[in-house]
């Protein structure tokens, strides 16, 4: 167990690196210059090249790397291109709103999710199964942009029970969240069902129920502790992607996450920005699946991580 | 990482603290303003972006200001006047402004605002227009200034009332934090700028004009969703948007709750056609597709009627603008007609570049032209992928087969210069300028440098009808419509006007 | 569970006629038959455009634009007068082309690399599934735009880019999949045998493991279609004027508060669409299922 942790604590800085190379050369790639975007239509040659210099792009690309990584390793991400503030400041102040958001999100789809998938399990084929199937499946067919736009419509215009953008209070918590849970709800339902499914049909279960055990008991002290690992491990994977900001669903809200910064940076090609959000999803996606694989050798301990 | 570690608990508590201290701040009046795209910095001198301006405007003024009837009147600047030559111009400042960090407003500091543009090093974005033209700037004494032209220059007062030329702190400027936070002199000053969620403007209790006659706080939002802008004026999140979506614009007019205002705008679109591609570097067919555009449709479906259609180059408000011309209408025959002419009687297949908030206008057009034979294949692009691919030279462009780019311009009422030059100048062709299609007509450069340096208004004017028709009949573009400026509030709000082109001037805003 | 649902169709008197055993197939994999039904009507609707929706799906009409519903206009006219019932069902064509093309390459890729790892030894294993990670982990605007804007904004490329989203799921299952037959005992026989590893490879892993990747191929399709929407959202979608249902719902959506037709009706096609393709999914897991 020491040793696999202490292994895997190895391989994110050579994932970071390879993470790093691989943004820092991949955004280089698309076509669009900073310094065209910035110094905007009416700017002449001379003005951009101007800009270039100015932003530090007529160095090569090795030197620019180099002073990225070197930045990086100290905590510095740089200057964003456009707001002109440091990127690290910047991912600061939106990662409480990124990981608030994904937190709550994960919670109701949990809260909601595993019980759904228990129930369905529990009356495999019976219309509650069928129910819960099919809303699952319809709640993971909804564009996620549509639901939000008709929900903002219709609780915050219509009703005005909720209010409409940005993250003023706790009550802007609930449209978001709610629509960004939909889909995880989904998967988690229908992970839930399929893993005490099989949990169930296992010859421990059998015993128990022979031993008399109520069935109470049996669904939640043996079949779920059980059927736990592939939902931790999804929730775990899910999870992690969602550091990188919820993209679709923050930008329609107004959210102040770190995936609408992502959007905006790359439409302005706000290279600091772009490395800078990139590396921490990534470093939080990897950190969430290294996590999830903890958890479930603590809900498992049979289970040898190496 | 220094983000993670070591942060768990200041991530809890400003999680926390974000949701509950934000109710607080509507104590104060506050004047809510909802525009569609992010500021993109904070210091005036280096952005060319409309809705940039218009947030930055409370803070910051000029030698010269604007009134809502569109005059110039005096602002940091008590009078001016220039020598018979027109390039030497004097300028007397007024007393006692201070900046809002304490720096004195003085000779010193005009000439250190002009200088960080005329300093090639610096690569501030909005330098290149006042390069043109201002040779130097020199500090006669403490409370006058004397400006050096290139060369004569009708538009230079009104360029006085734009970006590079608002004044900003110089201790600020040396310091480097004016990109992001603003100080100037203005009525308003930064209260607050969060990046990812608004700016805030509080009153500046030191303003040399008195006390500010607008709401005590600014707030300014934004977001790219046109419905949710318009939501947000439904539940009154915002007093004001701007632009309005033309979409809703209906809905809001029916509305007691609301108010629309609509105004002649500035801002021209057009398809800019590649005059050294084959078959468009043939006058008759760029003439054909011309007669083959249906603007009032465009008109309709695209701004749901709240723009002009084109019959010139500038903008109803441009100065010098000419409203008896009337060049192409609505023919599909005399298109027909003109492509047998020219060699294509069945037509022939051409591209065009478009961005997504345009990429409607490249389908309209494809269906129009296609009646016509013509088969236009609409390429629409990430915005920075287009600007790349818009600049490409002429052997980029064929390389691409890019045979045409729609796109709109905006010289505000700052005069027909900013408008010929950047678009249809031969020393503008892309990649140097926004002649898109590397138009080059030496008829037309002889015109528009005559005109740019006529200081007497109705001889220039007439030089200006004469490049207008000029353009017309060699249609390197399809000019397509000029937008109205939209802006919507909510009913109770009044003071808002705007500066043709969208810049919509909050400061004097009041809610009852 | 099982055995109750064998005693009723039991009880029912014994026909031996093909639709009687077709009623009882499909009794028995209602599943499957019901998003096969879905699927089919998608399929259908494709197949016959010209017949199912006469209206032409890029003719213009600005005298009418943004209809609601009616006679002449089922499901009512987008913003440039277009008949949205025909832009809907032409759109089936180019969802299920992206749907194919999208999985398609996305199991070319993955399933061949997921074996590889799974057979070659720590090392080979360690890089492919480190490069899947990383891929993985990647910020998925990023690439996508990055995808979309190198090669051009084109419903090819999009595909492209979705396809390159769903290579690591592809890659990680064929890798447990083999890791898991690997230690067979036939397999295990078959290599003491000395058959050449690519033969074990096609023969003996591959096509043990192709079920569970077909099953998870019909479970990703429907995300597919709601990926391209989600790039339509941020401007990357399909180019005008193709009636790619992610695209019109993406226009739509610019309208809502005023007209709900233009982004609800391919909303529910979308919708049928990911519906039918789970329920297949679901019920050839269960069909597929070597336990039972």
């Amino acid at each position: 167990m020491k040793a696999y942790i202490v292994k895997k604590m190895l391989a994110l800085p050579l994932i970071l690196v390879g993470v790093s190379l691989l943004v820092f050369v991949a955004i280089r790639a698309l076509p669009g210059d900073p310094a065209r975007l910035m110094a905007g239509p009416e700017a002449t040659q001379e003005a951009v090249d101007n800009m270039t210099r100015r932003l530090g792009l007529d160095r090569s690309l090795p030197a620019q790397y180099a002073s990225f990584a070197v930045g990086a390793l100290t905590g510095d991400l740089g200057t964003s291109i456009k707001s002109k503030l440091p990127v690290v400041s910047e991912i600061r102040e939106r990662l409480p709103f990124t990981i608030g958001l994904a937190i709550t999100a994960y919670l109701i789809a949990i809260a909601v999710g595993v019980p759904a998938g228990m129930i369905a399990a529990i009356y495999r084929h019976g219309w509650p199964d069928q129910a819960v199937m099919i809303l699952a499946i319809m709640g993971a067919s909804i564009a996620n942009f549509w639901l939000a736009l008709m929900a903002m419509n219709t609780f915050s215009v219509q009703l005005g029970w909720l209010p409409l953008l940005g993250a003023t209070s706790w009550k802007s918590f609930i449209m978001p969240s709610v629509t960004l849970a939909v889909l995880p709800t989904a998967v988690i339902a229908r992970m839930t069902r399929s893993s005490m499914i099989e949990v169930m049909s296992q010859d421990y279960i059998r015993t128990a129920y022979a031993k008399g055990l109520a069935p109470g008991q049996i669904y939640w002290n043996h079949a779920l502790r059980n059927a736990l690992i592939p939902i931790i491990t999804i929730v775990g994977l899910n999870f992690g992607s969602l550091i990188g900001g919820a993209v679709v669903t923050e930008s329609v809200f107004n959210w102040p996450g770190l995936g609408r910064f992502l959007v905006d940076a790359v439409r302005y090609r706000d290279y600091p920005v772009i490395q800078g959000v990139t590396l921490v999803a990534v470093t939080g996606v990897v950190l969430m699946n290294f996590l999830a694989e903890l958890l479930i050798a603590v809900v498992n301990p049979k289970i040898r991580l190496d | 990482m220094t983000i993670f570690a070591n942060n768990r608990i200041w991530l809890l508590s400003s999680a926390i603290a974000a949701t509950l201290a934000v109710p607080g701040v509507s104590l104060a009046a506050t004047l809510n303003v909802m525009q569609s795209e992010a500021p993109r910095s904070m210091d005036p001198g280096d952005q060319t972006a409309t809705y940039t301006a218009a947030l930055l405007d409370p803070m910051y003024e000029g030698l010269i200001k604007r009134d809502p009837d569109l005059s110039l009147k005096p602002a940091l600047a008590t009078e001016w006047s220039s020598d018979p030559s027109g390039l030497v111009w004097t300028f007397k400042l007024r007393q006692g402004v201070k900046f809002q960090d304490g720096t004195p407003f003085d000779a010193d500091a005009v000439v250190k605002n002009f200088n960080r543009h005329l300093d090639t090093k610096r690569g501030l974005a909005a330098s290149g227009r006042l390069r043109t033209f201002l040779d130097s700037v020199t500090a006669v004494d403490a409370g006058t200034v004397q400006f050096k032209l290139k060369t004569k220059y009708p538009a230079f007062l009104a360029l006085l009332t734009t970006g590079p030329c608002l004044m900003v702190s110089p201790t600020a400027d040396a310091a480097g934090t004016i990109g992001s936070k603003a100080v100037g002199t203005g009525p308003y000053k930064l209260g607050e700028y969060k990046s990812g969620e608004y700016v805030l403007e509080v009153k500046n209790p030191d303003w040399w004009g008195g006390a500010a006659k607008g709401e005590d706080q600014i707030k300014w939002t934004w977001t790219a969703e046109t419905s949710v802008m318009n939501m947000a004026l439904q539940t009154a999140d915002a007093d004001v948007i701007n632009p309005f979506p033309s979409a809703f614009a209906q809905q809001v007019k029916a509305n007691p709750e609301m108010k629309l205002s609509t105004t002649d705008g500035s801002a021209v679109f057009w398809v800019s056609l590649n005059t050294k591609l084959k078959p468009l570097d043939d006058v008759r067919v760029r003439q054909a597709l011309n007669y083959a555009t249906d603007r009032a449709g465009i008109v309709k479906a695209f701004m749901q009627g709240f723009a002009t259609p084109a019959n010139s180059p500038l903008a109803p408000v441009t100065p010098g603008y000419d409203k008896s011309l009337a060049p192409y209408s609505y023919d599909i025959d005399k298109a027909k007609q003109l492509l047998k002419e020219a060699g294509y009687p069945d037509g022939f297949t051409m591209s065009t570049i478009v961005q997504e908030q345009e990429a409607r206008i490249g389908e309209l057009l494809q269906a129009m032209w296609a009646k016509a034979g013509i088969k236009l294949d609409v390429r629409k692009m990430e915005s920075g992928v287009w600007s790349k691919a818009a600049f490409l030279d002429p052997a980029g462009k064929e390389k691409d087969g890019i045979g045409s780019a729609i796109a709109s311009w905006s010289s505000g009422v700052n005069g027909a210069d900013l408008q010929f030059r950047p678009l249809y100048y031969s020393k503008s062709a892309s990649p140097a300028g926004a002649n898109l299609g590397f138009f080059s007509d030496p008829k037309l450069d002889e015109l528009v440098d005559k005109a740019a340096s006529t200081l007497d208004e109705t001889a220039r004017n007439a030089i200006y009808a004469d490049a207008q028709k000029e353009v017309n009949d060699q249609a390197p573009h399809v000019l397509l419509f000029t937008k109205q400026d939209l802006f919507a509030t909510r009913a109770n709000v009044a003071g808002v006007w705007v500066i043709p082109g969208g810049q919509v001037v909050v400061k004097d805003a009041k809610k009852q | 569970m099982a055995t109750a649902r064998t005693d009723h169709t039991e009880t029912e008197p014994r026909r031996r006629s093909a639709t009687g055993q077709t009623l009882r197939w499909i009794a028995a994999h209602r599943s499957i038959a019901l998003g096969g039904a879905l699927i089919s009507v998608i399929v259908l609707a494709a197949l016959f455009a010209p017949l199912v929706a006469p209206a032409d799906p890029y003719a213009q009409d600005l005298i009418a634009t943004m209809e609601p519903p009616s006679w002449a206009h089922p499901f009512g006219t987008d913003d440039n007068g277009r008949d949205i019932f025909a832009r809907v069902v032409y759109g089936a064509r180019i969802s299920l082309l992206e749907v194919l093309l999208s999985v398609g390459l996305a199991m070319v890729v993955g399933v061949p690399l997921g074996i590889l790892a799974g057979m070659s030894g720590r090392y080979v294993d360690q890089a492919i599934m480190w490069a899947m990670d990383i891929l993985f982990a990647f910020p998925g605007i990023v690439l996508s735009i990055l995808i979309v804007s190198v090669l051009g904004t084109s419903l090819a490329n999009l595909m492209i880019a979705i396809a390159i989203f769903s290579v690591p799921v592809y890659a990680r299952l064929s890798r447990n999949l083999t890791l898991g037959l690997k230690s067979m005992d036939y397999v295990e026989a078959a290599v003491s045998l000395g058959i050449s590893t690519r033969r074990i490879m096609t023969h003996y892993i591959l096509r043990n493991a192709i079920a569970p990747i077909i099953v998870q191929s019909t479970l990703t399709a429907g995300t597919v279609i709601l990926s391209a929407a989600s790039l339509s959202f941020l401007g990357l979608g399909a180019q005008p004027p193709l009636p790619e249902w992610g695209a019109m719902m993406s226009d739509g959506r610019n309208y809502l508060g005023l007209n709900i037709w233009m982004s609800l009706f391919p909303g529910l096609a979308i919708m049928i669409t990911v519906l039918g393709f789970n329920i297949l999914g679901d019920g050839l897991r269960d069909l597929l299922d070597p336990r039972k």
